[in-house]
């Protein structure tokens, strides 16, 4: 029995000891949340339905996005139904911002007419071109009719009146395709053939159909996409395609073939700014649902880091004045509480480390308010035990058989009581959304830590400390204790 | 041998080595009393004041600027007319703390570049580095969303936690947990409809601790009393009896554990947010505070004279009045150890298994319980080996 409780003291010691040790010697800390180290926090919802597929695409599609902006290692992840961008002590947070905002598909829409939908407008500047890789953009190659696919309906009312990204506007009918014919972050810029900027993007396989089924209406001039002007020698332009980007034309290149193999290469009068712009919004056009910002949040660092040591201070001040108040009444079993204190806060260490190293979960200001609440509730333990041995003792059992029946009394009110907050964190994190989830990780931490520090490091503590002859003499709990 | 055989003569020294002899159960009318009142207040405010509810429940924007002499709530409403925003909607307000003043704006929601222009006016105004103002943006819908989930699951919570209480204990015991539970709710949410309090998802989670503290508390309570129930199998005990004693004995343990638990949250409330200035800890301590010391509240007050309430129809008739002055302390004294009370002192424990190196401890435990026999029990059934 007592080489036992020996074994589970000693064990449990070097066990906590050795994981805070391997914690910190391979740096493995708890990461902070924003709100305690600064930087920017966006949650981002899908519109409708999303599978887990398109969430983990979305996923991917933001975090290259923020990486293309500079932020290294950007914490993107899937939470329920929702896509939370967490980037703690992030410095940049403006041009982050931005590249989180990725909220719209892309709609590719053929343009209908520059001038009338109903609405008045100026003559708008749409000259970007657009031609397969290699071609000459000014020697289209007219083909056979047999190219063209079955034409959809006419869009009477589906046609749109759409801002462009120069001011002015265009008549544009129904979206055909979305930006999925595109290869996920394919796009990119280069010197085009005649100076200026190109982007080049390159056609999935299964998107290729249907892009190329709206560039033969355009280039065909069917009704569904006219043409919209003359080109320099008179004769009339091909129709077109509009990118659509929240409902702004981001460019209408003309189409200058109806079939292109693999590669769509869009030239125009941009400006490096303006092509990486556009070869951004036809990255972003993989997106396969939509997604819009729910939550924005931005903390100075040092509003974060204010919080963190005042969350902090406070604390140990707090356990300083709960440990001064134990000491005074509980005397030389103080030194159990003690004990065991130091090592329920290594454990809940080590705990949170390697937790929110696993799941990413960050200790917010939630968090570690909620383990300061968790400090009263782990005394408590030792309260109940101890209160239980003045009673037995003061009924004339001696402290070495008072100690292993009140702690079976004990052991049994604990768990009961741990697991209601048990059950409550498992199912806070299961099923609520946010920082709630944070909380009720590291209230479930506390408390099993409490359970665990409970039966193997204050059981055998305790009824050692009972059976030796260190307490005989002293006073405890008000009382002399007596030799057994 | 010390020994805890006379009773002190001071309150607090009584209080000290467990000899209460508080009547919980007949003081149990204050209880009501004030929880109703309390309910009738918080629903008063409720419906003429409602909640104040921050920002990420209606949705908008915010900013906390670090405050200098020169940046007020006038500068901040400037700043908004200069950018066209209607003031008319915004709350401003300034927060201080020790080290630094905060002030906090608060408009409806504005397209992402005018946000970008407001934080770019206010960094200028208020002299900062815009990288120093912190900026959320909360969607009108994401609020609801946050609030109906966490109310969804506190509601499998409560039915999980019912259950299980209802499996360990019984279910009146889950009735008068959950109720006092409620109570404890409706103590913070009163607290903060009549100060008009924020309420910000801080808060919520305040609350849920709340929940969980108070629940916590009141199954130690409870454990007390059904091992007490066990204890008095064989006498019969009116359930009041078994209460009162139950209460008195965990009352040192409720003392202390409360004084350890809300230490720290004062702790935070005081230093952490008054000395060290950080406001966003204030509005959650606050929650904490009041909840805690209303959970303490209502284990004793709530809780356990409803559970009483509610088993007082239950199976046998007390024969006789409740206990009360030195006969309840006797009592309290005298069950506060493990085992069964015996009826005689000639009868040992019930599991006696490492409890005979004191032959006085038997005696001491039966000597204040075979005051509250009415008849002895049945005898002990000799064990056929």
């Amino acid at each position: 029995m007592k080489r036992r409780l020996w074994i589970s003291l000693i064990g449990t010691i070097i066990a906590v000891v050795g994981a805070l040790a391997f914690n910190l010697a391979t740096d493995n800390k708890p990461i902070l949340g924003l709100d305690l180290q600064g930087g920017l926090s966006v949650i981002l919802a899908p519109e409708e339905g999303a599978s887990e597929a398109d969430l983990l695409v979305i996923r991917d599609l933001v975090r290259s996005s923020l990486e293309r902006s500079g932020v290294a290692e950007p914490d993107v992840r899937v939470q329920g139904s929702n896509i939370v961008v967490d980037l703690p002590g992030v410095k940049d947070k403006e041009e982050a911002l931005r590249s989180v905002s990725v909220s719209g598909i892309v709609e590719l829409r053929p343009v209908v007419n520059l001038s009338d939908c109903s609405a008045p407008i100026t003559d708008p500047e749409i000259t970007d071109d657009v031609e397969p890789n290699g071609f000459r953009r000014s020697t289209p190659e007219p083909e056979s009719d047999d190219v063209v696919p079955p034409v959809p309906a006419l869009f009477a009312n589906d046609a749109e009146f759409l801002p462009t990204l120069d001011g002015s506007a265009v008549c544009a009918g129904p979206a055909q395709a979305s930006g999925e014919v595109f290869k996920r972050d394919s796009a990119s810029v280069a010197l085009g053939q005649f100076g200026g900027f190109s982007v080049n993007v390159e056609l999935r396989s299964d998107g290729e159909a249907a892009w190329n089924s709206l560039a033969a209406q355009c280039f065909n001039q069917l009704p569904t996409c006219p043409s919209t002007g003359t080109d320099v020698n008179g004769a009339s332009r091909p129709g077109q395609i509009a990118i659509v980007l929240d409902g702004v034309v981001q460019s209408a290149p003309v189409v200058n073939t109806p079939v292109f193999d693999g590669n769509v290469s869009i030239t125009g009068s941009f400006s490096q700014e303006e092509a990486e712009q556009l070869a951004d919004v036809l990255n972003r056009g993989a997106f396969p649902v939509q997604v819009t910002p729910q939550e924005t949040r931005t903390v100075s660092a040092s509003a974060g880091g204010d919080s963190l040591k005042a969350a902090i201070i406070s604390g140990l001040i707090g356990l300083a004045l709960v440990l001064v108040f134990l000491v005074f009444y509980y005397r030389q079993l103080a030194l159990v509480i003690i004990g065991g204190l130091a090592i329920w806060g290594m454990t809940v260490y080590s705990a949170a480390s390697f937790v929110s190293g696993a799941t990413n979960y960050a200790l917010s200001l939630a968090g570690i308010t909620g383990i300061i609440v968790a400090i009263g509730v782990t005394v408590d333990s030792y309260v109940v035990f101890f209160e239980r041995m003045k009673d037995e003792i003061r009924n004339g059992r001696t402290l070495r058989n008072a100690a292993p029946r009140s702690f079976n009394s004990t052991w049994r009110t604990i768990w009961s009581a741990d697991l209601v907050s048990v059950i409550g964190a498992v199912i806070l994190f299961s099923l609520s959304v946010g920082s709630v989830r944070g909380f009720a990780l590291y209230l479930g931490i506390t408390t099993i830590c409490d359970l665990f520090v409970c039966f193997f490091f204050t059981r055998p503590a305790v009824l050692l400390l009972a059976r030796s002859k260190f307490m005989v003499g002293k006073r405890a709990f008000g009382l002399e204790v007596a030799a057994s | 041998m010390s020994r805890g055989d006379y009773i002190a003569s001071s309150g607090p020294g009584r209080l000290f080595r467990g000899q209460t002899a508080v009547d919980f159960y007949g003081k149990r009318r204050i209880g009501l009393i004030v929880a109703i009142v309390v309910i009738v207040v918080t629903l008063l405010s409720l419906f003429t004041r409602g909640l104040n509810l921050g920002l990420d429940f209606e949705g908008g924007d915010a900013w906390d600027v670090p405050a200098s002499e020169d940046f007020t709530t006038d500068d901040a409403a400037d700043v908004l007319e200069e950018n066209g925003v209607s003031t008319t909607g915004a709350r401003i307000q300034r927060r201080s703390g020790e080290t630094t003043d905060v002030v906090t704006i608060q408009i409806e929601e504005v397209s992402r570049d005018v946000a970008l222009d407001l934080t770019n006016g206010f960094a200028e105004r208020a002299g900062v580095d815009p990288e120093e103002i912190s900026f959320s943006f909360t969607s009108s819908t994401w609020g609801g969303e946050i609030t109906d989930k966490a109310v969804r699951a506190l509601v499998i919570f409560l039915i999980i936690v019912s259950i299980f209480i209802s499996i360990r204990f019984e279910y009146r015991m889950a009735v008068a947990a959950l109720a006092a539970m409620v109570h404890d709710v409706i103590v913070v949410v009163g607290v903060y409809s009549v100060l008009g309090f924020e309420v910000t998802p801080a808060t919520v989670i305040a609350f849920l601790t709340i929940l969980g503290y108070s629940l916590y508390d009141t199954i130690v309570v409870f454990d007390r009393v059904q091992e007490n129930e066990g204890k008095y199998a064989g006498v019969r005990m009116p359930y009041e009896d078994i209460v009162n004693i139950s209460m008195n004995q965990v009352l040192m343990r409720s003392i202390n554990t409360s004084i350890s638990s809300i230490l720290p949250v004062i702790s935070l409330l005081l230093i952490g947010s008054g000395l060290l200035g950080a406001v966003t800890l204030r509005e959650f301590a606050l929650a904490l505070l009041i909840g805690m010391i209303s959970g303490i509240y209502s284990s004793i007050f709530v809780a356990t004279p409803l559970l009483a309430a509610l088993k007082a129809n239950v199976g046998r008739k007390a024969r006789r009045e409740r206990l009360t002055g030195d006969n309840l302390r006797a009592a309290v004294i005298g069950s506060g150890v493990t085992g069964r009370v015996a009826a005689a002192p000639t009868d040992v424990e019930g599991d006696n298994d490492d409890d005979r190196d004191g032959d006085d401890t038997s005696v001491t435990i039966v000597e204040p319980a075979g005051k509250l026999l009415t008849h002895p029990p049945r005898p002990r059934k000799k064990k056929r080996r």
